[in-house]
């Protein structure tokens, strides 16, 4: 199996489309039929449709490539796919908007809360799946986890309030977003590539000064994901330092001093 | 195609991902060890393709490729890094043939001679006409990759487009179909064909008349997208394991700084080679999820066991098969020594033991939720509703150092004594870090 086979070609592909005919090939079937193995599959499929899809790639071979594959430091598996994801994309996939009752952090259940449903997302780290809505009665931005869901009912949003909600979405994302920057401290620039490897997973762009040969990095972040962005940092210990973003700085002081507290007991 | 061109491209591409906007065109091409005119030239190459490739994506997607990299962590699911594997050199005139070929498939069943009329009618002119044999070389092809497929029945043979898996689908089933092949090829690894597949399907919802959205409903927050270059060496690894079949390439160490070298066939790339050639019996791959990096694990003759990051490989050449016995005995030995590495680390084994504070506040208890998760084969003890105790017996304590760290005041450090010590040290450090804000 080649990835890098002609018929990936852009060229291909770019006349294909205009052409509107298609290039399906074995590497992409076999792909598939490895992957519905996945338990995943029987959430994602109706038994009709996953039983069609087991005999259409029937003849394919499936892929080994995985038993050379040893994956290390992967968060359990809690969710790769949630049951109710198929009926919230077709929601969100015709602009309507739902009714939703969902269990709350401390406990307790909020019933039928009217909203606007955005994305559905996934967090790699806690892989987990999260619903991004608007609560119009509350006029905020929720972010539910599917789990946490009771039940949702689709309803009726008329056309011209589904445009004011998607600008409202916007901006409301739009205002969570914060950045800060971080310096790679100079001794450990020989750590460069293990460092920006660790960021990559953030949106970021990196400067370089040649004279003091200091590495800068400007990581884009929502502001309420800034303690996953902490612990990454935490995680890099004393390779790099928070230049710019008070509210960051300050909390990083902070858990030195209570890790020190904590040692200082004994 | 020559290798060396994906090397380039590779190490090139993963540069402006991981490093996007540092540095100037001199300094980028320094650190590739290229010159600046072919830093210029790889570069337009790279705009080019993905020119072609974004006609009908919205404007604003930008036409700085750094920009274009960078653009939208949040905003898109789609892996920016994909057109890599899109980037084999491929002549005008054989492209047009096989789109043309392929398209003429899609509906009808037709022979080589059909195939070789159509053509005739619709190639461009200014060219000589394929003849029947070039046909049939193509045709090979397409049945080889598996695009189309050949119609039961006598000579001569016809043809069809291997499209039934996207042709005999519902709508609602290929929307089903979308979002799978979506989730797992963000999820789980190796996703390259995920990817591709996913570029197709979407496709075909477009045709069946799906508003261009109706594909974006899902996001993936903290997904490393460069993870995907490194699959560029996958199958490579993967055809050489199941042959038992030795690896001869020229390593880079990410850590030394330059990250390509050129072999010196083409003057364009006169520079001196620096890096070890190696020779090694390849036997697992390792993908460290908390990096998002790759690692081959091969045996060496002298050395033993060694590790190599994957961005670091180049000039990969399949070399002498060894007996099935002694891939055997090598594999249970990496297997065995892999057992207790937090990644890839295979040196002593060390006892750790860290007590963990649970959160003051009431509701879910995200620190044990962490740890549970996260923690490996780790045990954890004594659960109180305060604190709990996380052992694990684990090879050295440098790739789990991070990870325990990660978690700031919530967890101290027991055992072992020195370790203890560090962390000491290091908070004090870190305290000075932030002491005049």
């Amino acid at each position: 199996m080649n990835p890098f086979e002609k018929i990936f070609n852009f060229q291909i592909i770019s006349r294909l489309d205009e052409m509107g005919s298609l290039a399906l090939t074995s590497q992409e079937r076999s792909w598939l039929k490895t992957m519905l193995v996945h338990p995943a599959s029987t959430e994602a499929f109706t038994p009709t449709t996953l039983s069609k899809l087991n005999i259409l790639l029937d003849a394919e071979s499936s892929t080994e490539v995985q038993e050379i594959i040893i994956e290390k430091a992967k968060g359990q598996e809690r969710q790769v796919y949630h049951p109710m994801l198929r009926t919230l994309r077709r929601i969100i996939m015709q602009d309507h908007g739902i009714l939703l009752s969902y269990h709350i952090k401390h406990g307790g259940i909020k019933n039928n809360q009217s909203g606007f449903p955005h994305k559905l997302e996934y967090n790699m780290f806690k892989r987990e799946w999260y619903l991004q809505w608007y609560n119009t009665r509350h006029h905020s931005l929720m972010s539910t986890k599917l789990k946490n869901i009771v039940s949702v009912e689709e309803t009726l949003v008329p056309l011209d309030r589904v445009e004011a909600l998607k600008v409202m979405l916007e901006r409301l994302l739009e205002e969570r977003k914060d950045y800060t920057w971080i310096q790679v401290v100079p001794t450990f620039n020989v750590e460069l590539s293990r460092i920006l490897y660790a960021f990559s997973c953030f949106e970021k762009s990196v400067s370089f000064d040649e004279d003091s040969g200091i590495y800068r990095i400007k990581v884009n972040y929502m502001r309420d994901e800034s303690e996953f962005l902490l612990s990454k940092i935490r995680f890099l210990g004393l390779r790099v330092k928070i230049i710019e973003g008070e509210h960051l700085k300050r909390r990083m002081r902070e858990s030195a001093s209570m890790a020190l507290a904590r040692y200082a007991d004994l | 195609m020559a290798r060396e061109s994906f090397d380039k491209e590779i190490q090139f591409l993963r540069m402006l991902a991981l490093a996007g906007g540092a540095y100037s065109r001199q300094q980028f091409a320094d650190r590739l060890g290229i010159s600046v005119h072919t830093y210029d030239k790889t570069l337009r190459n790279l705009k080019g393709m993905v020119s072609i490739l974004q006609q009908g994506l919205p404007a604003e997607q930008g036409t700085e490729l750094s920009e274009w990299l960078r653009y939208n962590y949040y905003e898109s699911a789609d892996p920016l890094l994909l057109f890599l594997f899109r980037a084999k050199s491929l002549k005008e005139t054989e492209s047009i043939r096989l789109s043309l070929l392929l398209t003429a498939l899609q509906t009808k069943e037709l022979t080589a001679k059909d195939l070789q009329d159509v053509c005739s009618e619709q190639m461009p002119t200014d060219g000589p006409l394929p003849d029947e044999k070039t046909i049939r070389g193509d045709l090979k092809y397409l049945e080889e990759v598996g695009v189309i497929l050949r119609v039961n029945g006598g000579r001569p043979y016809r043809y069809r487009a291997a499209n039934d898996l996207i042709d005999q689908l519902s709508d609602d089933e290929l929307m089903d179909l979308y979002d799978y092949v979506d989730v797992i090829a963000n999820t789980q690894i190796p996703s390259v064909q995920g990817y591709l597949l996913r570029d197709t399907l979407k496709k075909v919802l477009r045709k069946r008349g799906f508003h261009p959205e109706a594909v974006e409903t899902h996001r993936y927050k903290y997904n490393y997208h460069s993870r995907i270059l490194d699959e560029a060496h996958l199958y490579t690894i993967f055809g050489a394991i199941q042959q038992r079949k030795m690896l001869h390439f020229l390593y880079l160490s990410p850590k030394k700084g330059k990250n390509y070298a050129s072999q010196n066939t083409n003057p364009l790339f006169e520079r001196e080679t620096k890096g070890a050639i190696e020779t090694v019996l390849p036997i697992r791959v390792v993908y460290d999820h908390q990096y998002g990096r790759w690692y081959l694990i091969g045996h060496h003759s002298r050395m033993g066991i060694m590790k190599f990051r994957m961005e670091g490989l180049t000039q990969i050449e399949e070399a002498d098969a060894v007996e099935e016995d002694e891939f055997a005995k090598k594999l249970s030995k990496v297997e065995e020594q892999l057992k207790t590495s937090w990644v890839t680390d295979t040196t002593r084994i060390i006892k750790v033991v860290a007590r963990f504070y649970s959160p003051n506040r009431s509701g879910a208890n995200f620190i044990l939720e962490r740890v549970e998760a996260q923690g490996q084969w780790g045990v954890i003890t004594e659960n109180s509703d305060s604190t709990f105790l996380y052992e694990i017996m684990v090879n050295g304590i440098y790739e789990i150092k991070p990870w325990l760290r990660s978690f700031g005041s919530s967890c101290e450090i027991l055992e072992p004594a020195w370790l203890r010590k560090q962390f000491i040290a290091e908070w004090k450090e870190i305290q000075t870090y932030y002491e005049s804000i």
